[in-house]
């Protein structure tokens, strides 16, 4: 019941992310609104309509993490299923060692920080993206090695080898689909990791610039000034989507 | 022991290399504000470039001065590394022991009685991210060591809550429970034994977890830790404070994976 309630609550938000706003639009005498009719959620310093920047921030952020969880998803089916099958798994297993050994958001935060930062907002999206997809693929490719390794050694693979499968139609035909609800999984785990990765970079002004919204520039407002209420909305849908990700995904049973 | 010591070794001088390359080759790092002083003439300044470009001589011109207790100087702080670190490290040291003393206290507290309620408070501060708990604490005046132990609580307890439910559900505990031996007996005796290596792997991991935090939360909260400074190092691209300092980090989250490993292996 519960999961049903997070699949469809998850589905509103993506559905009215796709909403046509203008993010951008000033009402310049209508700078630092309370909520009205007009503005539901008021206006910010410059008179932007925070439900507009709110809905497009989310849309920004939902498909960044999506985007760079297939990215890392990709990265590691090739990488964990190569070490996997034994190749290069010395090279792939100690890189991704070096990866794990040090604490993935130090990591994070420092790489973005060598990057340029005064950038125009598209590229800023690029260099999250990029960043979050190319830093992330460590832990998911370990989790693909061992269930390849797994599959590798079980009964029903190694009768098709005796039974005299191609390698390629027992890659296509047999491992392929049978790793594939683990990668679903890593994909679905890493989305939320990714939106919160985000967001602790946009708070940090390292990640998606203004004048485009995501939801870490947007929490970035509660670090200065007043605050009102109405400002909390980004919090509640944040811990809203974050935790309907968990509710869905914490039971399910992966295993091969 | 050796083979332990040898893997720590090497993931550590890897981190650094990789560290300086980084350095090396991220965008605007050959740009010294140096070279605009009129004072220098040509040769100054190929210098002064010669001697950033040399990525793997300066790695071991510094692991030789490693040796001699020499860390190196940061530039943009104007102060020997060494220094810098012994200033900074107790206040980090202090952050992260009071978060994870106070994290792994109230998540396991929770974990073993949990409940409906306290499983939605702690998934609710699991959706937040440490940024926004350290802006929210600063909101409300709130220490920052407690930001620490509000960041970690919730993924121990996310983590023992699971790893306590499995061992709840063993025959030989059931068996003990039908027994009528008490749930605290039960819990010392039978199920914190089971459990022990999934908790030793947890501690390991929760070090590096409360290393990770410590770079945003120092950096919002103001703290004058080694996060900050890791922060200032990385924004000012002070080469041999970075290195430095990802080394640390490096050694601090392999040592305490490959320690506890070494404890749950006996």
């Amino acid at each position: 019941m519960i999961r049903t309630i997070a699949i469809s609550f998850l589905i509103v938000v993506a559905l009215m992310a796709l909403a046509p706003v203008r993010y951008e639009r000033q009402f310049r005498d209508s700078p630092n609104a309370a909520p009205s009719k007009q503005f539901p959620l008021g206006t910010d310093d410059l008179g932007r309509d925070r439900l507009s920047r709110l809905i497009y921030g989310t849309r920004v952020s939902l498909l960044l993490a999506t985007a760079a969880a297939v990215l890392s998803c990709l990265g590691a089916a090739l990488l964990g299923g190569a070490a996997g099958f034994g190749i290069a798994d010395g090279i792939i297993l100690a890189t991704a060692d070096l990866f794990l050994s040090l604490p993935w958001l130090f990591l994070l935060l420092i790489v973005r920080a060598f990057l340029p930062l005064n950038v125009s907002p598209m590229l800023s999206v690029t260099i999250t993206f990029l960043l979050l997809g190319a830093l992330g693929w460590a832990a998911p490719a370990k989790v693909v090695r061992a269930a390849v390794r797994k599959l590798r050694g079980s009964d029903f693979i190694l009768q098709a080898r005796a039974a005299g499968c191609a390698p390629s139609r027992l890659l296509w035909k047999h491992l392929i689909p049978n790793a594939m609800p683990i990668l679903w999984a890593q994909l679905f785990i890493t989305i939320p990791a990714y939106v919160l990765a985000e967001t602790t970079l946009g708070m940090l002004g390292l990640g998606v610039m203004e004048p485009l919204p995501s939801w870490g520039n947007l929490l970035r407002e509660l670090g200065g000034g007043a605050i009102h209420p109405w400002q909390f909305a980004p919090v509640l849908l944040l811990a809203a989507v974050v935790g309907s990700f968990q509710v869905i995904f914490e039971r399910e049973d992966y295993s091969v | 022991m050796l083979r332990h010591l040898a893997r720590i070794a090497v993931l550590v001088l890897a981190s650094g290399v990789a560290c300086a390359l980084l350095v090396r080759y991220a965008p605007g790092t050959m740009v010294d504000e140096r070279e605009l002083d009129r004072r220098l003439s040509e040769e100054n300044i190929r210098e002064l470039r010669s001697n950033k470009a040399d990525v793997l001589g300066n790695f071991k011109r510094y692991l030789v001065g490693l040796t001699k207790g020499d860390l190196g100087y940061s530039q943009s702080n104007n102060a020997p590394i060494a220094a810098l670190i012994a200033d900074r490290a107790p206040e980090t040291l202090r952050e992260i022991g009071i978060g994870l003393l106070g994290g792994w206290a109230i998540g396991l507290a929770l974990a073993i009685r949990r409940t409906w309620a306290v499983s939605a408070g702690m998934g609710l501060l699991l959706s937040l991210p440490t940024a926004l708990i350290a802006y929210l604490c600063v909101m409300k005046g709130a220490k920052s060591s407690l930001v620490l132990v509000i960041v970690l609580a919730p993924k121990i307890f996310h983590f023992a809550g699971n790893v306590l439910a499995q061992a709840y559900t063993a025959l030989h505990v059931e068996m003990a429970r039908a027994r009528g031996v008490g749930e605290a007996r039960i819990l010392v005796s039978h199920v914190f034994p089971a459990i022990s290596p999934q908790l030793l792997a947890l501690a390991a991991a929760s070090v590096s977890m409360a290393i990770g935090a410590a770079i945003p939360v120092e950096a919002i909260c103001d703290v004058p830790g080694l996060g900050r400074l890791a922060w200032n190092a990385a924004m000012a691209r002070d080469l041999p404070l970075l290195v430095n300092l990802t080394m640390i980090v490096a050694v601090a989250t392999t040592m305490a994976t490959t320690v506890t490993a070494a404890i749950s292996e006996r």
